[in-house]
């Protein structure tokens, strides 16, 4: 450790560690626009300048080491000076976007503006004309106006993603971000970059003109959609008074401490949500004969309930079969067990889970659940589900398939399943397979649950729901708690 | 779309890269080979030469954009640089470029209509006590007049 | 009076053949370091001459390799810094035109001294010619067994490799000629480290300009005290003293350090053209502060200059004659600059382009009254604040034509 003085402070900094992740530690905030604890020091926007005792110039704190005694003044008026020099050069071609641009509350350039007491440009000269739509990416939009050129994308692809495919072309006041055609940024990490811009340079289509960024309540969750476990904000729109439809989740972005490995997600985790969303499950649907009913909650409860009372009174448990995932939290499974305690035949419990890949080497893991240790740790028995060897013994079926929609395995089991007597399917979002169930129930998603999951690390990670579910939405726990309160309740009543 | 490289071609880009303890040192020099070749460098060259530097397309292109002695689309059959510097300005360079600009038609950056000269406005070319200087294609010409440029310009304009 | 040392042979054809080139005591100072000094006695005799760089920063060369590291494992390389391109500077040219084995001796020796086996000589892209010149002596000196393996049978081994820039004055800036060797574009890198410690490749590296390095067979030879028995106390040698503009002989002079920037102009280099009046002096390369008329009786060494308010640099002296507008000499300066900036950092990139804006608004006669200001405060915001002293080039110039010939330009 090196004793050094920040700002007339005497605090221990690790050896090795810059005078900008000092001052970070002792709480002390350094304005920077190139520099990323994720990333290695740059030190070209020079906005993280600071003043060391001895040294003639500014020096940037985040590419300086700090060394035993090392004297470090981080504000004062001739670096408030040189700050507010680097944000007027940085304004000096930087478009008046602000009202259009989906950074606005959440942009560098604006807040330390505001910090600096820049109101106005002294540049009287015409601005340089640039590309500002310059598709680098399929969801990926460039605006090379509005480009600081701190390199940060460059560098998060070349040095964390690994995939390097942007780069800087030109020199001096021509120099550009770009690509090679052909070679855009590819699915992978490729959100993060819209993160890592300080400014509204490079934009998600996806967001890109939804909202006002400060309209957004931000609520923590886990990412549900692989093994890692990564920690996200969920972005709500409370929805706008008159017109609530506005309200819903707008946005997934990770957590500052997202990942062990940095504030990533991959994209998957990032916009998966959004075919989620579009497909969502709202009402419970009862397929009589040809004829499609909504029907209210208790009504299908009851119906449903009853139904597995039959199987419960008659000792026939062991022909209901539960098909689950590994998407359930660790309390769910707690819900599983209790529901099955109501049958004296063992039901069978299955899991379909989304095929595994290879994981992509870096966060996203093989297995596309978050939580099979939650299911392994559960105590329940549980097999993988085998529709051949399973529809056989099956009077009544009820299917929990999790966000990932496994269409590809419903396809697979409807002609296992057609001769099954009763069928229920618990599903977040429509599939094709709905029309086989005798019941649907809307099913929320893993961001309306609160709970938890056991991450591939072993890690358990807790969270809340972002928002209720909507409707008559319910979450798999709650379903199999009110199944099973409706086997009880007749048994009781009698 | 760009013929491959001729075997003899790589083969000699082959001994550029042996040169050097890391392949991607040998990446200025293998595009002024190809360039030299080619009179410019195209997208399909930057994957080739990328792929004997061990180095992505974006990343030949980060350098091809950097440097301004290499071109990435056809010149002329000469390339004609007027140093617009300050030692040769003081030698009458302006007058010069003028005189040529005029003569050829054409501005800084723009080859003649019947492709055989690329006019290029360049710094200082280092020989400064010659000026004002120019450079056609590898070879410089200093102490310029207008019948000197005259002289030259025909002689570069014969087909 | 001038000193021929480095010069002596320029008036024979150029380049000078390996033959001429040892029938005059070519290779006689390689031959003796490395058959009766140790590497450590030749840092010694150069560190004790005090060589500076002749590159532009005036850094002495013998301190700079005592940086590298004395023990270790792996590679060191050294890299000659040939990529003049301070606007005004020639006299690298006239070197590798004239005597490159001298250049190879400087080189040996240096490799030498700090123990190296590669060199790259990094030689700009437009010395195409010259750089063809290089290798061919390279070859012959190899093919005599002064250069490759086992030179001059002392066990001692260096190759070199002549690598061409490609168009970028940034590259002359030392960690930016490393990265742009390795095959990135020609930015400067983060120091420390500095190149003495991590260089080329990551490995201990030595870069010294090409003049600079032909210093040293005259050191080795005649020692340390002759070599600073030439210029000024402290500031040794001769140097070569490129002379443009408007003067009737331009050229390069060797001559003793701190000679008279007014004796070269007037007595070497002949002197104004007819009719013409000096108005104004660059000494050393376009990134040193211009001089006014009053100011021209400066001694030309590193100390004298900074005193002056100016620097060495290149040793490259522009003659301005009044006859020329000091808006045209703030444009070819502004246009330089903004041209040549790598872009990295922030002030640089966007100060020489806001700069340039202003400038070319103003050649286009569209003036407003406070350009002048705009200017000296752009200037102000780059100078000492840039990632490297690109910035300080880019800014130096600007504010001292403007502080001394302020009246002219607001005509």
């Amino acid at each position: 450790m090196a004793k050094i003085e920040i700002d007339g402070r005497t605090v221990e900094a690790a050896d090795g560690s810059t005078v900008l992740a000092a001052a970070e530690r002792a709480g002390i905030s350094i304005p920077h626009f190139c520099h990323h604890p994720n990333l290695a020091p740059e030190g070209t926007c020079r906005m993280c300048v600071v003043e060391i005792a001895g040294a003639v110039k500014l020096e940037p704190s985040c590419a300086t080491i700090v060394r035993e005694g090392m004297k470090i003044v981080t504000a004062s008026p001739r670096i408030a000076d040189a700050r507010r020099s680097v944000l007027e050069l940085l304004l000096a071609d930087h478009p008046i976007d602000c009202p259009i641009c989906d950074k606005a509350g959440e942009c560098r350039l604006q807040d330390y503006c505001r910090d600096y007491g820049l109101s106005e440009s002294a540049f009287g000269e015409n601005k340089t004309r640039r590309e500002k739509l310059f598709r680098i990416g399929d969801r990926l939009l460039l605006d090379r106006e509005r480009c600081v050129l701190c390199t940060r994308c460059v560098r998060f692809l070349r040095d964390v993603a690994k995939t390097g495919e942007l780069g800087v072309f030109e020199r001096g006041g021509r120099t550009e971000i770009g690509i090679f055609e052909g070679i855009p940024v590819s699915d992978g990490y490729s959100g993060n970059l819209v993160d890592l811009c300080p400014v509204g340079a490079i934009t998600d289509t996806a967001f890109r003109f939804k909202t006002r960024t400060w309209f957004l309540e931000p609520k923590p969750s886990v990412c549900p959609y692989c093994a890692r476990g990564c920690l996200v904000d969920v972005d709500i729109h409370p929805g706008f008074a008159r017109h609530p439809e506005t309200g819903g989740i707008l946005r997934v972005r990770p957590r500052p401490d997202a990942t062990p490995a940095g504030p990533w997600i991959c994209d998957i985790g990032r916009y998966a949500w959004i075919e989620t969303e579009s497909r969502r499950v709202r009402r419970i649907v009862w397929n009589k004969e040809d004829r499609e009913a909504v029907l209210s909650g208790d009504r299908a409860f009851a119906l449903l309930g009853a139904r597995l009372r039959a199987l419960a009174e008659t000792g026939k448990g062991d022909r209901l079969t539960l098909v689950l995932h590994s998407g359930l939290t660790n309390e769910e499974w707690t819900d599983v067990a209790e529901f099955l305690g109501e049958f004296a035949g063992r039901p069978r419990v299955r899991i379909a889970d989304p095929v595994e890949d290879d994981g992509d080497g870096f966060l996203r893991t093989s297995e596309r659940t978050p939580n099979r240790r939650g299911a392994a740790a559960s105590g329940v028995e549980i097999l993988p589900f085998h529709p051949e060897d399973d529809c056989p013994h099956t009077d009544l079926l009820i299917v929990f398939a999790g966000i990932r929609g496994h269409l590809d395995f419903l396809e697979r089991c409807r002609p296992a399943w057609s001769g099954i007597a009763a069928k229920a399917l618990v599903s977040p979002v429509l599939t094709a397979a709905d029309r086989d169930f005798d019941f649907v129930f809307p099913c929320a998603i893993p961001y309306e649950k609160s709970g938890s999951y056991i991450n591939c690390d072993g890690r358990r990670l807790e969270f809340s729901a972002v928002r209720p579910a909507p409707d008559e939405v319910k979450a798999e726990g709650e379903i199999l708690r009110l199944l099973r309160a409706e086997v009880r309740r007749t048994a009781e009543g009698r | 779309m760009t013929a491959p490289f001729t075997e003899d071609l790589r083969g000699r880009i082959a001994d550029i890269v042996a040169r050097y303890p890391e392949r991607r040192a040998a990446l200025l020099p293998v595009l002024h080979l190809v360039q030299k070749e080619r009179g410019f460098i195209g997208p399909e060259d930057e994957i080739a030469v990328a792929r004997v530097c061990g180095l992505r397309p974006v990343e030949v292109r980060e350098a091809l954009t950097f440097y301004t002695m290499f071109r990435r689309r056809p010149a002329g059959r000469h390339v004609l640089q007027v140093c617009t510097n300050l030692s040769c300005t003081l030698r009458g360079g302006e007058r010069i470029l003028d005189h040529i600009r005029m003569t050829l038609g054409i501005e800084p950056g723009r080859t003649t209509p019947d492709g055989r000269i690329t006019l290029v406005e360049v710094e200082c070319l280092g020989a400064c006590d010659h000026g004002p200087c120019l450079m056609i294609d590898d070879v410089l010409h200093g102490e310029l007049t207008g019948d000197k440029v005259e002289a030259l310009l025909r002689e570069i304009s014969r087909p | 009076m001038s000193e021929k040392n480095l010069t002596r042979f320029f008036a024979t054809a150029a380049p000078r053949a390996l033959e001429d080139y040892l029938r005059t005591g070519g290779y006689e100072a390689a031959r003796k370091a490395l058959s009766s000094m140790t590497p450590a006695a030749v840092m010694e005799e150069v560190k004790g001459a005090n060589l500076r760089g002749r590159g532009g920063a005036g850094f002495p060369a013998g301190v700079k390799w005592g940086f590298v590291p004395k023990s270790g494992e792996g590679p060191r390389y050294l890299c000659v810094n040939a990529d003049e391109g301070e606007p005004g500077t020639f006299k690298d040219r006239y070197l590798l035109a004239h005597d490159p084995h001298l250049l190879l001796e400087g080189i040996i020796l240096a490799g030498y001294a700090v123990g190296i086996r590669r060199a790259f000589v990094y030689i700009r892209g437009e010395y195409e010619e010259l750089a063809r010149r290089l290798e061919e002596a390279v070859s012959e000196a190899a093919s005599r067994g002064l250069l490759g393996e086992n030179i001059l049978g002392s066990g001692y081994s260096l190759s070199v490799c002549v690598h061409r820039g490609a168009g970028a004055y940034i590259c002359g800036e030392e960690t930016a000629l490393l990265e742009s060797l390795e095959g990135f574009r020609g930015q400067p890198r983060l120091k420390p480290p500095f190149p003495a410690a991590v260089g080329l490749f990551g490995k201990p590296t030595v870069i010294n300009n090409v003049e600079t390095l032909t210093n040293l067979p005259g050191i080795v030879l005649h020692g340390a005290e002759w070599f600073l028995g030439l210029g000024k106390l402290g500031d040794g040698g001769t140097r070569l003293y490129g002379v443009s503009g408007s003067v009737v002989r331009p050229g390069v002079y060797e001559l003793r350090v701190g000679a008279r920037l007014r004796d070269i102009i007037f007595t070497h280099a002949g002197g104004m053209l007819p009719g013409r009046i000096l108005k104004a002096v660059i000494p050393g390369g376009m990134s040193s502060t211009i001089l006014g008329p009053d100011e021209i009786d400066v001694a030309m060494d590193c100390e004298s200059l900074a005193a002056a308010g100016s620097m060495m640099g290149s040793a490259g002296i522009i003659v301005i004659d009044d006859s020329v507008p000091m808006l045209t000499v703030l444009d070819r300066i502004t246009k330089f600059y903004a041209h040549e900036s790598c872009g990295q950092c922030t002030p640089c990139r966007v100060g020489t382009s806001w700069i340039r804006k202003v400038v070319q608004r103003m050649m286009s006669g569209e003036r407003r009254p406070d350009d002048l200001d705009t200017l000296v405060r752009l200037a102000g915001m780059m100078k000492g604040r840039t990632f490297c002293p690109f910035g300080d080039a880019a800014a130096g110039p600007v504010l001292g034509l403007i502080e001394k010939f302020r009246s002219e330009l607001e005509g």
